[in-house]
């Protein structure tokens, strides 16, 4: 009886039920419970199917007191932000892993190398009769070079897309069930 | 396939309510006490729903008055009595479960009578 009547006091306690309304139902729960059992009976037959399940007992005593919202109602609201949030989720890293390159691009600067230009010494000066070198500065060069591994922009994606649907899934689950 | 169970389960659910407030016309009782009347008729609760979070809602509803009061050696006990709806409500549920029985009983007597099982 105690045990059953803790458990029931400590439901409320988590709920949030007032104490001196909780000390009232444990105070009307153990002298039923106390009678009963003077008298034989099982705590079945002052609880009915109540007996098997303190919390849930707790729960729908509270929730008909009106001191406490009833899990089912709370439920949709919960489930519905939870939902929410996770959809969100979902259509962030999905985003992520269509935007984000696939490969990392690596950049490479060929080195400043100059160039040797031969030009006739008449264009340079008009009697010169050996031709003249020029060094002209090499024109930078870049080269795109796929890398091996993966941006760290779609790896974040692909977590945040793979949350986002466990949520979703997880979500769905804890609402369905009864 | 029906589940007996279950359906004993739902055709008491609709009417524990009524059950209730019938069992405190006779007089004031609390929780237990009621019970106990309820098994005195034959109705056992067994198997079923608690009846607190029903009486707190009648209560919540208005349906039935509390009060406190010493019982027989023990400690003092929340006695639930019926208040003027909730014997409105009584007798209109009364009337509803009443039609709904004869309604009932008229279809699944024939098939009785008849002897199909």
């Amino acid at each position: 009886v105690n045990e059953f009547v803790e458990k029931c006091r400590r439901e409320w306690k988590r709920l949030g039920v007032p104490d001196p309304v909780a000390d009232e139902m444990a105070g009307d729960l153990a002298a039923d419970l106390d009678e009963a059992a003077a008298e034989g009976a099982s705590p079945e037959e002052v609880l009915g199917t109540g007996a098997n399940d303190a919390r849930s007992f707790a729960a729908s005593w509270a929730a008909e007191r009106g001191v406490v919202e009833l899990r089912s109602r709370r439920r949709p609201r919960r489930a519905l932000a939870a939902l929410a949030v996770s959809a969100a989720l979902a259509i962030v890293g999905l985003v992520l892993l269509v935007a984000a390159p696939s490969r990392t691009a690596r950049m490479a600067v060929s080195a400043p190398l100059p160039r040797v230009v031969f030009l006739p010494g008449r264009l340079v000066r008009p009697r010169a009769v050996l031709p003249r070198i020029w060094f002209v500065p090499a024109r930078r060069e870049q080269a795109i070079a796929p890398g091996d591994g993966r941006a760290p922009l779609w790896w974040a994606g692909l977590g945040v897309l793979v949350v986002g649907i466990a949520g979703v899934g997880a979500t769905a689950l804890v609402s369905l069930r009864p | 396939m029906a589940v007996d169970g279950g359906r004993r389960t739902q055709l008491l659910r609709g009417v524990l309510d009524l059950c209730l407030l019938a069992v405190i016309q006779e007089g004031p009782a609390y929780g237990y006490e009621m019970t106990k009347r309820l098994r005195a008729r034959g109705l056992s609760i067994v198997g079923e729903g608690s009846i607190y979070p029903l009486l707190a809602r009648l209560e919540r509803e208005g349906l039935v008055e509390t009060y406190r009061a010493e019982s027989n050696g023990g400690p003092p006990r929340k006695y639930y009595r019926a208040s003027a709806q909730g014997e409105a409500v009584l007798a209109a549920g009364l009337a509803e479960w009443r039609a709904a029985r004869d309604a009932v009983d008229a279809v699944l007597g024939v098939v009785e009578a008849e002897g199909v099982a």
